[in-house]
């Protein structure tokens, strides 16, 4: 296959068996999804072989991306293409980075999925197709710089998170919630794509770095300004969905709500960090290519309309978590809060006086790495009492300390962590934000600054409530049973907490090394390393 | 090994062999661990008699603000444009308060010995582990010079706190424990944002100034960025003058003022001062008697320990804007806090506002910014740090027997519990602020501080006369407590009770002692070792403030 690819006339000049190593991660992915399709004919339906077969391939993929990981480290690849700038995907640190986060986070929902479902579940093929095809969409997602791959990676990420959300047939919340999902995503699909469709008639092109620029040209000039405005919204709305932020959250405390709870945890993080970096490089390419003078006096809206977008989602997040009493229900909204201080973060490079993009990025990141964990921990400790006594209302909460303390303990840091509490990891992670704010030093960085800050004492509050009711409140409930794995796995994230907030320093460093690059790769002169590019588009800075 | 990294951390590895400890063991290796950290603490004495200098912390340390001892500098998270430090290292500020802290834990610890919860056997283990992890925050506050450091420790003792009051507390204890976190961290968050924008401020100021500045006070150190260290953003001249000028805005509000508001806030409510006190009388009575103590003895000094580290040095132009503003809630805090003991009936609620009223003032000490009026700051702030613990105790060790706190149902204890009776009487004698006990120099230092203040301020002379007045108010409410608690007939409901046991004297007894000791010989005992340093900052200070124009 590899020889004919090399053969035919389209592929010319590129080393396909580079690239496919370079995409082999995802392919894996892909492959392992064969597999489990392929398993119930071969071997039998069983719920663990199937596991088994899933946990081996996360494995494989991980290998594959930490060898890629060591491939990219010198500077970004544009894949499949002999043109530098219409790269289909890419692979550089960032997508890298966020690849492994998603393998280690799968490997975490699979081990959770594994103690709930593995005894009971019937049809885990088709659940861990799902789950892996969404996987794959997101991995996409964060390796890409062309619309229409933009476009197809959030369907393959969106189409089986509908289908997972409701995946229980017999469960009428999950069924709810999953129609409720499925007509959200669906229009904002639509939205975007005539987004999408317009910005390509605008500009003849589907490689942002074109669009970009174009862009910026009728920005700057005013011509087409009304139309590429709109198309620009449209695009956003799109990836807000799936952020889940201001205004476009409304999907995801009915859909947390109803889903299993390994979904539950799977969609808070990777669903919204995916969308997160995909901002982030869509940010980054349209600020890289603003040098004239008028353009630049545009990014400052942007920058407010971002910060604000981060400011209200947070502030929303975090107030209307108080009132709830299903822990899932409180998580979906934290979640919430959560995307809102990681947008945060992409205001600081939309920011026409931001020279220290890369802060804001590696920022982001870490937050990222760190909030995987917090989340993990967290829905884990939830899991298992859903497991033991059936509901997730705070009710089933009472008295954990006593009943259950090897899980109220990680579950108290883990909350902890979630307010951004020293000395747990989620300070180290709400502080690099703040730091990132307070370099741009004008009111938009002073403005998050305070809204941040204040947000923690906000949501200090509602996670108390928990942990009130885990710690202070007892009304005689029998000890919990749960798996040792499982309290391991929440003991482990606890750990990583603490150990993320002491070794700060190593943590911070390796973001920054994974964001090192981006800014020269996603721009336009995105470098084919085997193919020198006929005319290479000048590199235009800022 | 550093001195300082050891006292902060041996509580920490104390409160991690109690978690491995078998279970009847726990209480003496938390007892032992608090009473080898006074001990160690106590080896500091060594820099003032050690010194070839000089035993007074004015030798001791020099004749600028920012000589310390004991330091140890680590490189913790640093990149290219952020340095954060572990940067211990002591001077007359934080010493005393060490000590204090050091003292007061064990002697809490000692008095958690008996709680009624070990004879069910429940959660001896979580109490000791978070007691010891509180101690090691409390001591973190007082030697941390790094801010970020200094903000880490702040928060560490948060959780421990909430634990120790939500669980262990009194019947109100969810809502108290969920009251202090919240007021707390309010503060907290504020000292963030100022954390945060004194980085970026100082940063600016080196910029500006062409990217490099000598260091102010470490040889051999060039500044080429924002700083954390709370000495150099005190001392250095470049940083003192960009935020002190008039054109430094944040968020076009002026920076020194707004910035000393946020830290002072965020100190002010650990304080407690009016209108931020009332989280207090609700913590502090729903807290079991050792937490009590420590709340009382210790937390509240972090307060002025604020005060006098942070808000004051760095910026002093802040605190010359605010300085009547904060003598007036000084002084509405002495008031208040006096008239709402005297309100109470609650044996503990009594003690806990007459903290508020006597917190009052080491903030109008501090406001009128005198050398008499910060040396009785800090005077006060030791000798409440004695007085209260004592009277908290006292409460406990009635409690424990009776289980209520009605004011008006006790009478003639003095009868029925002789020795107690005694220990009593000084206590709140010291409390009181009876010439002769610790806390009459403390008041009559700032009273002698906001008088010498008239010559600057005019307004300082009314200040200093309704401040003296109001101290009939504080021996109003203690001398009407001590009749209807101590004096009077026996009654026959408290007939039976046994005196205090060898354990409560062994506490209350080097309390009462210092009470009576301090205030005899308040020289050889704490101005000694403070005031040195006490002056330099004033002179910072009030140079910093003479060179605005």
């Amino acid at each position: 296959m590899t020889m004919w690819l090399a053969q035919s006339n389209a592929w010319a000049g590129i080393d396909v068996t580079r690239h496919l190593f370079l995409f082999s991660p995802m392919l894996t992915l892909v492959c392992t999804m064969l597999a489990v399709v392929a398993c119930p004919i071969i071997v039998g339906r069983s719920a663990k072989t199937i596991g088994a077969v899933v946990v081996m391939g996360i494995i494989a993929s991980f290998i594959l991306a930490v060898r890629v990981a060591g491939e990219v480290a010198g500077g970004g690849i544009s894949g499949l293409s002999t043109q530098p700038a219409s790269g289909m995907l890419l692979v550089d640190n960032l997508s890298i980075a966020f690849q492994l986060i998603l393998l280690i986070f799968m490997g975490g929902v699979t081990y959770l999925w594994w103690m709930g479902s593995s005894d009971s579940e019937e049809n885990a093929p088709e659940f861990f197709i799902l789950l892996l095809g969404s996987a794959v969409g997101m991995g996409l997602m964060v390796s890409t710089s062309n619309l229409l791959m933009i476009a197809l990676a959030i369907e393959t990420a969106s189409l089986p998170s509908y289908a997972m959300v409701g995946f229980d047939k017999r469960d009428r919340r999950g069924a709810e919630a999953s129609l409720k999902y499925l007509i959200f995503g669906a229009i904002s699909a639509a939205i975007m794509l005539y987004g999408i469709s317009l910005l390509y008639g605008l500009s003849g092109s589907l490689s942002v770095a074109i669009v970009a620029q174009h862009c910026i040209q009728s920005l700057a000039s005013g011509h087409n300004l009304v139309i590429t405005l709109v198309a620009l919204m449209c695009l956003l709305s799109g990836i807000a969905f799936k952020i889940s932020a201001f205004p476009f959250h409304f999907w995801c405390p009915d859909a947390f709500e109803g889903a299993k709870i390994e979904v539950t945890a799977w969609l808070s993080v990777a669903s919204k960090s995916a969308a997160l970096i995909l901002l982030a490089r869509l940010a980054m390419v349209f600020c890289a290519g603003v040098s004239a003078p008028e353009a630049i006096g545009m990014l400052s809206p942007l920058a407010w309309g971002i910060g604000i977008m981060a400011a209200i989602t947070c502030t929303l997040g975090n107030f209307a978590a108080y009132k709830q009493t299903s822990a899932k229900r409180l998580l979906a909204y934290s979640s919430i809060a959560h995307a809102g201080y990681m947008l945060m973060a992409i205001a600081v490079f939309v920011h026409p006086h931001s020279d220290h993009g890369q802060e804001g990025m590696s920022a982001l990141l870490t937050y990222i790495a760190i909030y995987m964990f917090m989340n993990l921990g967290a829905f884990g400790v939830v899991a298992m009492v859903v497991w033991d006594t059936g509901s997730d209302n705070l009710a089933s909460f009472t008295g954990l300390l006593r009943r259950a303390p090897l899980l109220a303990v990680p579950m108290i840091i883990c909350l902890m962590s979630l307010v951004g509490l020293p000395p747990f990891a989620g300070f180290i992670g709400k502080w690099w934000i703040l730091v990132a704010l307070g370099r741009l030093n004008d009111s938009l960085g002073w403005f998050l600054v305070i809204t941040a800050v204040v947000n923690t004492l906000i949501s200090l509050y509602y996670y108390m409530r928990i942990v009130v009711q885990m710690s202070l409140r007892d009304d005689g409930q029998p000890a919990l049973s749960f798996p040792l794995g499982g309290m391991a796995l929440v003991n482990i994230c606890a750990i990583a907490l603490f150990a993320m907030f002491g070794f700060a320093q190593p943590l911070k460093t390796t973001s920054e090394q994974f964001t090192r690059n981006i800014f020269d790769t996603t721009m336009a002169k995105t470098v084919v390393v085997d193919a020198a590019p006929a005319q290479p588009i000048e590199s235009v800075q800022r | 090994m550093n001195t300082l990294t050891i006292i902060v951390f041996l509580p920490a590895i104390g409160a991690l062999l109690c978690l491995i400890a078998p279970k009847p063991l726990i209480r003496s290796i938390a007892v032992l661990t608090s009473l080898v950290t006074f001990l160690f603490s106590l080896t500091l004495f060594g820099m003032y008699f050690g010194s070839e200098a000089g035993s007074t912390s004015a030798e001791v340390f020099g004749s600028t603000y920012g000589a310390l001892h004991h330091v140890i500098r680590l490189p913790w998270i640093t990149s290219e444009s952020i340095n954060i430090e572990f940067f211990l290292g002591i001077d007359g500020l934080g010493f005393p308060l060490l000590i204090l802290t050091t003292l007061v834990s064990f002697l809490s610890c000692l008095a958690s010995w008996n709680m009624e919860r070990w004879k069910i056997g429940k959660g001896i283990r979580a109490y000791f582990i978070l007691f010891l992890l509180l101690e090691t925050g409390m001591l973190g506050v007082f030697v941390a010079l790094d801010f970020f450091l200094f903000y880490i420790f702040w928060e560490v003792m948060l959780l421990p706190m909430y634990f120790l009051i939500g669980v262990w507390g009194g019947e109100r204890r969810e809502y108290a424990a969920i009251k202090f976190f919240l007021f707390t961290l309010a503060g907290s968050v504020l000292m963030l944002i100022a954390l945060v924008a004194m980085y970026f401020y100082s940063g600016d100021a080196i910029t500006q100034a062409g990217g490099e500045v000598a260091s102010a006070y470490q040889s051999d150190v060039t500044l080429t960025h924002g700083t954390f260290d709370l000495i150099e953003l005190a001392t250095n001249k470049t940083i003192q003058s960009y935020f002190a000028s008039e054109g430094t805005t944040f968020l076009s509000l002026k920076f020194a003022p707004l910035m000393f508001v946020f830290l002072f806030i965020g100190f002010a409510i650990k304080l407690p001062i009016v209108p931020f006190h009332t989280w207090l009388p609700d913590a502090h009575v729903q807290a079991p008697t050792p937490i009590s103590m420590i709340l009382a003895g210790v937390l509240l000094k972090m307060g002025g320990y604020g005060f006098l580290r942070l808000c004051y040095p760095i910026f002093p132009t802040g605190a010359e804007f605010w300085a009547f503003t904060l003598a007036v809630i000084g002084v509405v805090s002495i008031i208040y806090g006096a008239l709402c003991a005297m309100a109470q009936s609650d044996f503990k609620k009594l003690v806990a506002y007459s903290s508020i009223s006597h917190m009052g003032f080491v903030l109008l000490g501090i406001a009128v910014m005198t050398k008499a009026g910060f040396q009785g700051a800090m005077f006060q702030m030791i000798a409440h740090g004695i007085s209260s613990p004592m009277c908290f105790f006292l409460v406990g060790v009635i409690y424990d027997r009776a289980h209520h706190r009605e004011i008006n149902r006790f009478g003639g204890l003095w009868l029925t519990m002789p020795k107690y009776g005694t220990m009593a009487t000084i206590g709140f004698f010291a409390a009181l602020g009876l010439p002769g006990m610790c806390g009459f120099i403390g008041e009559i230092w700032v009273l002698l501080g906001t008088f010498d203040a008239g010559s600057k301020y005019p307004w300082a002379y009314t200040l200093a006369i309704i401040s003296a007045a109001s101290v009939i108010l504080t021996a109003g409410y203690i001398l009407w407590l001590i009749r209807r608690v101590y004096l009077g007939k026996e009654k026959e409901e408290y007939a039976g009770y046994s005196d205090v046991s060898s354990r409560e004297v062994f506490i209350l007894a080097p309390l009462a002692l210092l009470a009576l000791v301090l205030g005899i010989f308040p020289m050889q005992t704490v101005f000694n070792f403070t005031n040195g340093t006490l002056d330099l900052v004033l002179a910072h200070v009030t140079s910093a403030i003479s060179m605005v124009p």
